[in-house]
């Protein structure tokens, strides 16, 4: 894996044991190179985040958003720049991720799917079966356990999907706009869940969306991100109080909030969609 | 299932079986009639009703099962044959870019080519016996099945991949729990067709060089004009295929739990 120091990915990405910010990403730049020139997909990212701390990234489309979390992650390498994530357990992997599809393992049951980051690492089966129920019952899931992916709803894909993440106990959770394939109503039901679900876990979160809305509610900070090449344009912190309910969108602070957000990001936007329409 | 559903639930699944079936006794009545009348010559097309008589004596005197029996065996020997490289090659190919290279030319080159005429070169090896008349039939099944298990590891979901190795599959567990049972429904399809084409070559190369099987119980029956002898084999090899088809479907809904069932609705 990228975090083992002298690794074989050309990954700056290292498990970090000085007492700092949870996560550290210093002058990060990702760049593709293809037959028909580079792409510079992340330029020069800078940022950090508090242990326990949920921390929303927004962008336009196409912005790199995805990328940064994929870099987080140690699915890319990080050429420029380094990614600094303090470990607190040295058994503990650093990050788990959330897809945006769900991405489960269709031939497998709910429970294997939660226990798959544990059987893995190595863990006994009976434990890794303890820990995984012990888990789907706090996402809601108690009695889908036999259930096959394909038999469930997209919001229950997505909490097994949340499951699996909490289940490999990692430092820092990532979370690749987990919410974006679902329908409106289960889109709001599952973000008061993801409140109820940070809260009893206390997990540091990476979360990328491209709805302010969601950023907004759940975020104790929001990073917004500029169009390609994507670098930080603005962190606005966002001190609605905790903990949050769905209630506090109507309130005129979290307004505010959004069009602070929405104002940062709409020239973005706009650049984007330009550059999407001339190329 | 059905006999709970509600009558609306049932009355369409027995619809369609319903029709199958009459459609059947349609022809075979047709044909009766047709025979029976002097319609069609009786030489080539005997009554469907002394056929079945027919088929009775043949299973009487023991021929049936004896030809039935070694056209069994090479099939299940063929089908060996085929199916255990071909799973392993098509994995390999699947996973490894050179293999597939290396591979996809020949996979395309000797695929077309109808198995039966490897029959003389598989004698020049291994001589003229069973060995390799099974060889023979192996050749069509086993680029089936390659070809199907290399298209079931192709088509696993990127996504699906990505998040297995990034909960710590890799190595032999990407393999052994990720693409292996990922593309299952595809090498079961593989088999499945494999097993068909098995039985296929093997009739045929009886029909060309061997004392015993069906296929040359038809060739012999062809030659020595007994028509009735001909139909009763034919339908027995019918039933073989249809046989070998359901009852592989029924092995694959047991493995395959977490398949979605596809419904056809016409």
């Amino acid at each position: 894996m990228a975090e083992r120091a002298g690794g074989t990915l050309p990954t700056a990405r290292v498990r970090a044991e000085a007492t700092e910010a949870k996560v550290v990403v210093r002058g990060l730049s990702v760049r593709y190179t293809s037959s028909r020139g580079t792409l510079t997909a992340l330029e020069d990212i800078s940022l950090s985040v508090q242990a326990g701390e949920f921390c929303c990234v927004v962008g336009p489309s196409g912005c790199g958003k995805s990328t940064l979390l994929r870099v987080l992650a140690g699915l890319i390498p990080c050429a420029e720049g380094e990614v600094r994530i303090r470990s607190d357990g040295p058994q503990r992997p650093l990050t788990a991720m959330v897809f945006q599809d769900y991405a489960l393992l269709p031939w497998r049951t709910v429970l294997d799917n939660v226990a798959f980051g544990p059987e893995n690492r190595g863990v006994p089966r009976a434990e890794r079966y303890r820990l995984a129920r012990e888990i789907l019952a706090k996402v809601g899931l108690s009695g889908f356990e036999h259930a096959y992916p394909h038999q469930l709803s997209g919001g229950m894909k997505q909490r097994v999907g949340i499951a699996r993440a909490l289940a490999n106990d990692p430092e820092v959770l990532l979370m690749d706009e987990p919410l974006a394939a679902l329908d409106a109503q289960t889109r709001n039901l599952m973000q008061e869940e993801l409140l109820r679900i940070w809260a009893e876990f206390g997990k540091t979160v990476v979360y990328v969306t491209h709805a302010i809305d969601e950023a907004v509610l759940l975020g104790d900070r929001v990073v917004v991100m500029t169009a390609r090449p994507g670098r930080v344009k603005a962190v606005v912190p966002v001190d609605l109080e905790r903990p949050r309910t769905l209630e506090q969108k109507g309130s005129a602070h979290f307004a505010r909030l959004y069009n602070e957000v929405w104002q940062l990001l709409r020239e973005e936007v706009s650049a984007a969609s330009r550059e999407a329409g001339g190329g | 299932m059905a006999r709970q559903g509600g009558k609306a639930a049932a009355g369409r699944a027995a619809h369609p079986a319903a029709l199958s079936v009459l459609s059947v006794l349609a022809l075979l009545s047709l044909w009766e009639w047709a025979a029976g009348g002097g319609w069609v010559r009786e030489a080539f097309f005997p009554r469907p009703s002394s056929v079945v008589a027919q088929f009775v004596v043949l299973v009487r005197d023991g021929t049936l099962a004896s030809h039935l029996s070694a056209t069994l065996t090479r099939v299940a020997w063929a089908f060996l044959v085929a199916a255990l490289p071909g799973v392993a090659v098509g994995l390999t190919m699947g996973v490894w870019r050179g293999a597939r290279e290396a591979l996809d030319p020949l996979f395309a080159f000797v695929y077309p080519i109808p198995s039966v005429l490897f029959l003389p070169l598989a004698a020049f090896v291994l001589g003229r016996g069973e060995p390799a008349r099974v060889l023979t039939s192996a050749v069509t099944s086993f680029f089936l099945v390659a070809a199907n298990t290399l298209t079931g590891v192709r088509q696993l979901d990127r996504g699906v991949l990505e998040a297995a190795v990034h909960y710590g599959a890799t190595g032999h567990r990407l393999f052994f729990k990720v693409l292996l049972p990922g593309s299952l429904p595809w090498i079961f399809t593989g088999l499945r067709l494999g097993l068909g084409f098995a039985l296929i070559v093997v009739v045929a190369v009886e029909m060309v060089g061997a004392e015993q099987g069906l296929g040359s119980l038809l060739w012999l029956s062809w030659q020595t004009l007994k028509v009735r002898d001909m139909y009763v084999t034919l339908l027995v090899i019918g039933f073989l295929g249809l046989g070998a088809t359901y009852g592989l479907e029924r092995v694959r809904e047991r493995l395959l739990p977490w398949q979605p069932r596809v419904e056809v609705r016409r």
